[in-house]
């Protein structure tokens, strides 16, 4: 099991890679987010940002690269050390003299793809069992010591503690809250019965804990108790983003993907929202990974904005430093298109249009993600790379 | 001038099982030609459900209950489902919202994007020849009719030639203007393959060779790729098989220089200047001489005089005269129906209509008001001409009201009793016994006065207005009105053209290898691509007035900023006018001309786009302004607390006034009326009352715009130095 240490990193992204077929969706993506801090991801739809997130999730199996959380590596793709594999046995057979240095390198690999697969198999498994010791040891004593009367009663705490070790995985620490509020919620399910969902797959059992918590979720966004026993069909687009919202919560997560959360809302129902949201996050110190197409909101919202094109992320810095100092022509093009609510401005605005193929020329030199500056990365080769570090002096 | 589109007075409500909702209450605007009027508001404030009115797709629980949409001397509420078919997705197009349930899943895209042009193309065709006959004919008469005797057979040949001329001119336009664009869309593709080339990248290079070499076959003319057209053709077939090796040897070089000559030539022949085919028409038809051997601008010069001296002067004399002649016997016929108007006036108002009466007077009052129609000017005159619908439709809904309504108060007694007899048993009904539906004939009759009176007025300002008429500009008008609907003839939509513009729009809409995605099927693309499909769609069919329903609220800004700027180029050149439904205020900046902002079904302020952004003056708008996050937003949202209200049961005051932090005890007892602030705004909101305390708009408001003008500034002085 590959493990990690850094408490400030919640979540790490390493070399992520997702196709569907040849189509490359997400395309060696790396980034990491902090804890308490909100991550903001943009670009044009089919750019994989909504890939990106399902991944982190694991709703996909990743094609290659890790994805760290908490420390954890909760999913690794095979595809990089196959084509070690397949590319070491190539030299080995052009090159009989390197072929014991090869095999070293192939059993090197073959020992790594096994981790791999295991970590992506068996880490909730890994995470349930180290649980079931804690809450083991933790009775054990308790147990021990315990006057014969209170004994029964502790044995049956017990017994529920163990059955949700048992039950709880590492992954559900990391929830979503999906874009449009209406499919996202089933039509014959009443809003108690969606909020609490969650908790009874982790295998709570106790129904008065489970109407506590979900009266206390709905009190948290803006609902009120009424409410448990509607169906979703008889709430406005805000409040159902907003029983999404108490779905996600009452898991207590950690990092919380928000894809595209507010784009189906009203403007002033999308103010609600995002308010709700920064509540939530200064309450209970949540982490977001903030997914969205409308810059404004996601600069408002964000402390970090990564920026994709075409399943790559292009640029990745704080946000106020990406506004200022946009490097990426991608970037500055997105950003020349955002409309601001002032005619004469508008009127006059000019959109910058992006063209790869006349921007760089990466036929000799290829380019990859680096750091211009402390925070702020761009992806570009080593002429870009000296031309950005001039801008910004 | 007169409005392209005019609504006034719209109610519409919609019956379900708790009640009547109220769903546009009483709104008036109205959209001039290459207009753009930007409608904003909340879900549910009756946005979608006034634009659908216009397109006359409403759901079937929808009642119109007053009001008209006036447009080409129609009123849309009132005509016949026949008629509206001539309308719909022609001259008004829509860009709906969803784009799943806008596309046919088992039609490939190419299909749907040709199939309204070609049949649309045909359908026009048809419709130019018939206006062009009729109105050529009303011409002949009208200037027959106001000359001498003896000029009739004389202006009868002219009228004849003109005919035989117009065709002549149309036709060899035509074969023009296709050799151009056939150049210039050659031109295009070679830039494109230069610069792939150059870079050494091909994405879809294979179609554009075939592009190339297939349209600057069909660039040859006189006047666009002339002596050097053998040149061209013995390129494009050069590089054909230069870029078949090529391709194998991933080696450009050799391609390169025939592209540039290529290109040259194409520059050039672009660069020529266009002869004037009208006068050139003329003279090809009736002088029997072959054209002058001069430069094209003299040439111009020496058609133009031929044709003035032989023909055109004394013509347009002539149609001048007719035209006057014309308006003179409609201003006649006005004085006329004002004392019909005014004499059929008592029979509607009396205390209770007379059914065969109403029928009598109104089939008078009607032909004297169509006799007074100017046919040779060509603006209607939409009151004129909706006369008698809106009159048969104001009368029936009186008489059919009378049963209507008892049947309702019935139905309303009946659930009221048992209603009741529940209560009385002990139970508690968990509804409503919802207010009988019954239609107010008093206001039915006012109505029907309100016709007669606004008609009577209407011809009194004319008659006043008589004197300020300009002839000269009419006539010239109606002889351009011939020579659009000649070309409109002319013009056909072939499978293939239909082709190529669909390619065309799909690469001008964001569309990646047009060629390639034109054969697959809507399932094949993403929500944005299909969203960009349905806006190609709308915009083929080449409208007069589009309506677009929030069609990028789902988009990335690069392609919304895409989509806006293609629908701005296409309003400039076609002087489109569009209604832009939206709720996203930097959009309506970018947009509109013009901004409505509803609330609850009312227009609560309207204005021109700077006097909205910049003197907001209603809190509704301030709300909207303030809670939404700009690019240098820090501080906490300001959202609107609370929900819209329901619209069976509206509030009796400003509908706002219960999630409005400035509200007056007046606001939630009386409506305020619509303010003026300057000749161009106006709000309904009584802080606007001299009586009103001074509220100033909200920090949040107030700071953005200050710091736009700031940052307004910054960029000016940044680009003076």
């Amino acid at each position: 099991m590959q493990v990690q240490n850094n408490p400030e990193t919640l979540l790490r992204v390493e070399h992520l890679c997702q196709y569907f077929g040849p189509t490359k969706a997400v395309d060696d993506v790396s980034f990491d987010i902090h804890k308490g801090e909100v991550f903001g991801l943009v670009g044009e739809s089919g750019c994989g940002k909504t890939t990106t997130g399902r991944s982190i999730i694991k709703l996909y199996n990743i094609t290659s690269g890790s994805v760290y959380f908490k420390g954890v590596r909760i999913a690794a793709g095979k595809k990089s050390y196959l084509d070690a594999i397949a590319e070491a046995k190539k030299t080995a057979k052009e090159n009989p003299e390197r072929r014991a240095e090869m095999e070293t390198v192939i059993a090197e690999q073959r020992r790594l793809l096994r981790e791999a697969d295991n970590d992506q198999k068996n880490c909730d498994k890994m995470y349930s069992s180290q649980l079931q010791a804690e809450v083991k040891a933790k009775y054990e004593t308790l147990l021990a010591d315990a006057p014969e009367g209170e004994r029964d009663e502790l044995k049956r705490r017990y017994r529920d503690e163990m059955h949700k070790a048992k039950k709880t995985k590492l992954v559900t620490q990391i929830q979503m809250i999906f874009q449009d509020p209406i499919a996202s919620l089933d039509p014959r399910m009443t809003v108690r019965e969606i909020i609490a969902e969650g908790l009874q797959i982790q295998g709570e059992r106790d129904k008065k804990v489970i109407d506590d918590k979900v009266y206390e979720m709905l009190e948290l966004v803006g609902l009120v108790r009424e409410h448990a026993s509607r169906y979703p069909h008889e709430f406005s687009g805000g409040q159902r983003q907003r029983i999404g919202v108490a779905r996600s919560i009452i898991m207590n997560p950690e990092l919380i993907i928000a894809d595209e959360p507010v784009s189906a809302l009203d403007v002033s129902v999308q103010a609600q929202v995002i308010n709700l949201l920064n509540e939530l996050r200064e309450r209970f110190g949540l982490t977001i990974l903030f997914i969205a197409h409308d810059l404004s909101v996601v600069k408002y919202f964000s402390d970090r904005i990564g920026v994709m094109y075409y399943g790559k992320m292009v640029e990745l810095a704080d946000s106020d430093e990406l506004f200022l100092n946009p490097l990426h022509p991608y970037t500055r093009s997105l950003l020349s298109a955002i409309p601001l609510p002032d005619p004469i401005y508008e009127k006059n605005r000019k959109r910058i249009v992006y063209n790869p193929l006349a921007e760089h020329d990466y036929s000799v030199d290829k380019p990859s993600f680096r750091e211009i500056k402390p925070g702020h990365f761009v992806q570009c080769n080593d002429a870009e790379y000296e031309k950005y570090l001039t801008i910004l002096k | 001038m007169a409005h392209k589109l005019e609504v006034n007075n719209l109610r519409i409500s919609f019956r379900t099982v708790n009640g009547k909702v109220q769903a546009v209450r009483d709104i008036s605007f109205h959209l001039d030609q290459g207009e753009t009027l930007a409608i904003v508001g909340e879900s549910g404030s009756g946005k979608s459900v006034t634009s659908k009115a216009i397109l006359g797709i409403q759901a079937a629980n929808a009642i119109t209950e007053s009001g008209e949409i006036i447009y080409e001397g129609m009123d849309l509420l009132k005509i016949s489902e026949e008629e509206f078919h001539k309308i719909r997705g022609d001259k008004i197009s829509m860009i709906f919202q969803d784009p799943m349930s806008s596309l046919n899943p088992i039609v490939r895209i190419g299909k749907q994007l040709t199939e309204a042009m070609v049949l649309k193309g045909k359908a026009r065709q048809r419709e130019s020849r018939a206006n062009f006959n009729s109105y050529l004919k009303l011409l002949e008469n009208a200037m027959v009719a106001s000359s001498d005797a003896a000029d009739a057979a004389k202006i009868r040949k002219m009228c004849g030639d003109f005919d035989k001329f117009e065709f002549k001119h149309i036709e060899l336009e035509k074969a023009y203007s296709e050799a151009r664009e056939n150049a210039a869309d050659a031109l295009d593709a070679v830039n494109i393959l230069t610069f792939e080339m150059e870079k050494n990248a091909h994405n879809d290079s294979t179609y554009r060779v075939g592009e190339i070499v297939s349209r600057s076959k069909g660039s040859k003319h006189e006047y666009v790729v002339s002596d050097k057209y053998p040149r061209l053709s013995e390129l494009a077939g050069k590089l054909n098989g230069q870029w078949r090796r090529a391709r194998r040897s991933r080696d450009y070089s050799e391609i390169l220089p025939t592209l540039y000559e290529m290109r040259d030539i194409l520059n050039e022949a672009l660069a020529k200047p266009t002869p004037d085919f009208f006068r050139m028409g003329y003279y090809v038809t009736f002088s029997g001489q072959p054209l002058p051997d001069m430069p094209v601008p003299e040439m111009n010069e020496y058609l133009l005089n031929y044709l003035n001296d032989s023909f055109m002067n004394e013509f347009v004399r002539y149609a001048e005269r007719a035209v006057e002649h014309s308006a003179d016997e409609s201003y006649a016929k006005m004085s006329e129906a004002i004392n019909v108007l005014n004499a059929g006036l008592p029979v509607f108002a009396e205390e209770k209509l007379d059914r065969k009466a109403c029928r009598e007077e109104l089939k008078k009052l009607s032909a004297a008001v169509m006799a007074t129609v100017d046919k040779l000017n060509i603006h209607k005159d939409s009151l004129t001409y909706t006369f008698n619908s809106s009159m048969k439709s104001e009368i029936d809904t009186y008489f059919d009201s009378i049963g209507k309504n008892a049947k309702e108060v019935r139905a309303h007694d009946r659930a009221q009793k048992k209603y009741d007899k529940a209560v009385a048993r002990g139970k508690a009904p968990d509804y409503e016994v919802a207010d009988a539906a019954v239609i107010d004939l008093e206001l039915v009759k006012g109505n029907i006065s309100h016709l007669i009176v606004r008609l009577v007025q209407h011809y009194e300002q004319l008659l006043a207005e008589r004197g300020t008429r300009d002839y000269e500009a009419e006539t010239v008008a109606a002889i351009d009105y011939l020579k659009t609907n000649a070309s409109g003839v002319v013009e056909k939509v072939t499978k293939s053209v239909a082709k190529r513009r669909a390619i065309k729009l799909m690469e001008e809409v964001g569309i990646a290898e047009p060629q390639r995605r034109y054969k697959q099927y809507p399932f094949e693309f993403s929500g944005g691509m299909r969203q960009r499909i349905v806006i190609a769609i709308a915009l083929a069919a080449n409208p007069d007035i589009l309506i677009c329903d929030e069609p990028t609220t789902a988009l990335d800004v690069t392609i919304q900023s895409q989509i806006l700027e293609l629908i701005n180029r296409l309003k400039a050149e076609r002087k489109l006018s569009v209604i832009f439904i939206t709720h996203d205020l930097g959009v309506v900046a970018n947009m509109a001309d013009h901004v409505a902002v509803m609330y609850a079904g009312k227009i609560v302020e309207y204005g021109t786009s700077e006097d909205v952004f910049y003197h907001a003056a209603h809190p509704y708008t301030w709300a909207l302004l303030s809670s939404m996050p700009d690019l240098d937003t820090n501080e906490k949202l300001e959202a609107i607390p609370g929900t819209p209200p329901n619209m069976i049961y509206p509030p009796k005051g400003d509908a706002f006034a219960a999630r409005n932090k400035y509200a007056m005890q007046i606001d939630f007892e009386r409506q305020p009326p619509m303010f003026k602030i300057s000749d161009t705004h106006y709000a309904a909101t009584w802080l606007l009352h001299p009586d009103a305390p001074k509220v100033d708009p909200p920090k949040a408001v107030r700071d953005r715009i200050e710091r736009m003008r700031m940052k307004r500034e910054e960029n000016a002085n940044a680009s003076a130095e």
